[in-house]
């Protein structure tokens, strides 16, 4: 039998925040939420307390010096998880503004020591701490010691059994600072502001005997509350492959030909090419056909016009719930958002197929602090839909270069288990579109460069043109029976 | 005051029921002071002494330009909140005027709170002050 004390772990009710966190909030512990003003403090620290607060173990909420205590239940208000019932039952507001300016910092651990003391509350908040300190550094008081009144604080807190939360503006957290020393847990808050966009984080930089997820992870504030985008939990063990590879199909009988019998489930595919090519009738059509076969789907679309959608056949698979749509239009969005609208939706309609269309807007609507990582986001998001065991169809336009074969304008081909590749071609004096699997991995696929054309039926490939080459150059050539002169190529 | 709100309806006879059966002045300033204190013993402890001063300011302010006739008497009223002084000023009034000038400013004061902290949270928080009006029958309806 173990005899290893066990910390309970609290949900704190912020949706992501305990994954963020390891695995909730240990009971009893004494920490510091910290970040500049408008960050989100005081907002976390009441979404919090109202979804652990219980009449029989209550919430002391102390204000200090920060924002008025008047104001602070005006804006609170607005957030849903604010319920007025709770106040003077399982949460009390206790003002400590008075004790506060006379300076002494003694004095207000007596304060709040009475008050835990009184209510034996579970949760104790102390906003804004900063102004305690600042208080307290303003008088010629030579009995305040910092230092020693934030320890004896944490000690008689955890004594007491209460989760306490100091809620302080710091600007750096490289201050020597006795709170950073003594708190079990710091969370810190931040905006980080790149030209006219806007992208709130926070980073657990301390939390005591837990496995945190380190680094920066966004959030948002709605009149839901705070919501943490924590990264997409990855299976450390990948499913083993299955003997027999099962495929799906496309929509298009040819494609899946080339494709040696259609797209192998779990796979991650590109389809690359310039604008009008069809990639995105192409993404339909892969949707509709698992619609046929009574697979469910999801579609991202990174467009900011609402009309976007041209296709019936789609849109009328929206409306019937075959297929589920992820239009964020929010601004400044991060990629471990979108993976989790994403994943909300593939569970919801246990989706099998995927589609993002595009990469290319996609990587618009990325916060432009993000855009920088572009590659690893976009890594991150293929391993997380993939593990999540759904078949991935992302579209990217490609910008034809007639000397260069490029798949993405990303570098990020090595990315996709498949690629397929759409290019124009000029013959005649027609403009003809050609295309090819170019990628297929573990599995053998056609080498053919086809010919094919849109209709309303969606894509219809045709032949190879036997006797023209060159056709990557976007101006082929006719073939000389016999004999091929490589120097004709580009001509 | 033809248009009573639920809440204001409940603070009249609350003040009628803490005045009882004989209104005189002492009574009716006693009432009007002593649901003051009961504010004051309800929302101090969450916001403040001077929060609580404030309020009581501006429900004053808003009673006397609403009223203008009760501008001769409680413009004499120092900053902060003396209750005392309130209350040897509300004595030097007829018993009707002490009355109305009790029930405008509590009913001033509440709806001033509810504007800025919403009817749910305000009532939650004055809940219990207005009670007796509801649980006992005000004394003057005893009376056939």
């Amino acid at each position: 039998m173990s005899t290893k004390v066990t910390i309970n772990r609290l949900a704190t009710g912020v949706p992501g925040l305990d994954e963020v966190l390891g695995g909730g909030l240990p009971e009893f512990s004494f920490n510091l939420i910290a970040g500049p003003p408008g960050c989100g403090k005081t907002t976390l620290a009441h979404q919090m307390m109202f979804a652990l607060a219980t009449p029989e173990r209550p919430a002391l909420f102390f204000t200090v010096l920060g924002e008025p205590p008047l104001k602070m239940l005006r804006y609170q208000q607005q957030f849903d998880f604010f319920d007025s019932e709770a106040i003077n039952q399982s949460i009390r507001y206790i003002n400590l503004t008075d004790d506060t300016l006379a300076g002494n910092l003694d004095e207000v651990l007596r304060r709040i020591v009475s008050e835990v003391e009184a209510h034996s509350p579970a949760l104790v908040f102390v906003d804004s701490f900063r102004s305690v300190v600042l208080a307290s550094q303003t008088q010629d008081n030579p009995n305040n010691n910092l230092p020693q009144f934030v320890q004896q604080l944490g000690m008689l807190m955890t004594t007491w059994q209460a989760t306490t939360f100091l809620i302080g503006e710091y600007f750096t957290e490289t201050d020597t600072n006795p709170i950073f020393t003594v708190a079990d847990g710091l969370i810190w808050l931040r905006q980080s502001v790149q030209r006219n966009s806007m992208v709130r984080k926070i980073e657990i930089m301390k939390m005591r005997g837990q496995p945190t997820l380190p680094g920066l992870h966004t959030f948002r504030i709605a009149t839901s509350g705070i919501k943490v985008f924590a990264p997409a939990p990855l299976n450390p063990v990948e499913a083993p492959l299955e003997t027999s590879i099962k495929r799906l199909k496309m929509g298009v009988p040819q494609l899946d030909d080339m494709l040696g019998g259609g797209l192998p489930r779990g796979y991650s595919l590109l389809v690359a090419g310039p604008s009008g090519s069809g990639k995105s009738i192409l993404a339909a059509t892969f949707l509709a056909e698992g619609a046929r076969n009574g697979e469910t789907g999801v579609i991202a679309v990174f467009e900011q016009r609402p009309n976007h959608f041209q296709n019936a056949a789609l849109i009328q698979l929206i409306q019937d719930g075959q297929v589920g749509l992820v239009d964020s239009r929010a601004p400044d969005l991060s990629i471990d958002e979108i993976v989790q609208l994403l994943l909300s939706e593939i569970s919801r309609l246990k989706a099998t197929r995927v589609v993002i269309d595009s990469l290319s807007g996609f990587e618009l609507a990325l916060a432009p602090t993000f855009r920088e990582d572009f590659r690893e986001s976009l890594s991150r998001m293929v391993t997380a839909l993939t593990s999540a065991g759904v078949s991935v169809l992302m579209t990217s336009e490609l910008e034809d270069r007639y000397t260069d074969l490029r798949f993405s304008p990303y570098g990020t081909a090595f990315l996709t288990d498949a690629i397929i590749v759409q290019r124009y071609i000029e013959v005649e004096s027609r403009l003809l579109r050609i295309m090819a699997v170019v990628k297929l991995r573990a599995s053998a696929h056609s080498d053919e460069l086809r010919l094919y054309r849109v209709d309303e039926n969606g894509l219809q490939i045709g032949e190879m043109l036997h006797d023209q080459e060159g056709l990557l150059g976007g101006r082929p050539t006719k073939r000389i029976s016999g004999v091929s002169d490589p120097g004709d190529k580009n001509a | 005051m033809s248009t009573l709100s639920e809440e204001s309806r409940q603070i009249v006879a609350s003040l009628a029921h803490r005045v009882g059966p004989t209104a005189d002045i002492a009574r009716i300033a006693q009432a009007i002071i002593s649901t003051l204190r009961d504010m004051d013993l309800a929302l101090t402890p969450i916001i403040g002494k001077q929060g609580l001063a404030a309020l009581f300011r501006r429900s004053l302010h808003l009673c006397v330009s609403l009223h203008p006739r009760l501008s001769r008497t409680y413009d004499k009223v120092q900053s902060g909140m003396d209750l005392t002084a309130l209350k040897s000023l509300i004595v030097e009034q007829s018993d009707a005027d002490a009355l109305f000038f009790g029930e405008v400013l509590l009913t001033t004061f509440y709806e001033l709170l509810t504007t800025l902290i919403g009817p749910s949270l305000t009532e939650r928080l004055l809940r219990g002050m207005w009670e007796p009006s509801l649980s006992d029958t005000p004394s003057q309806e005893n009376s056939p």
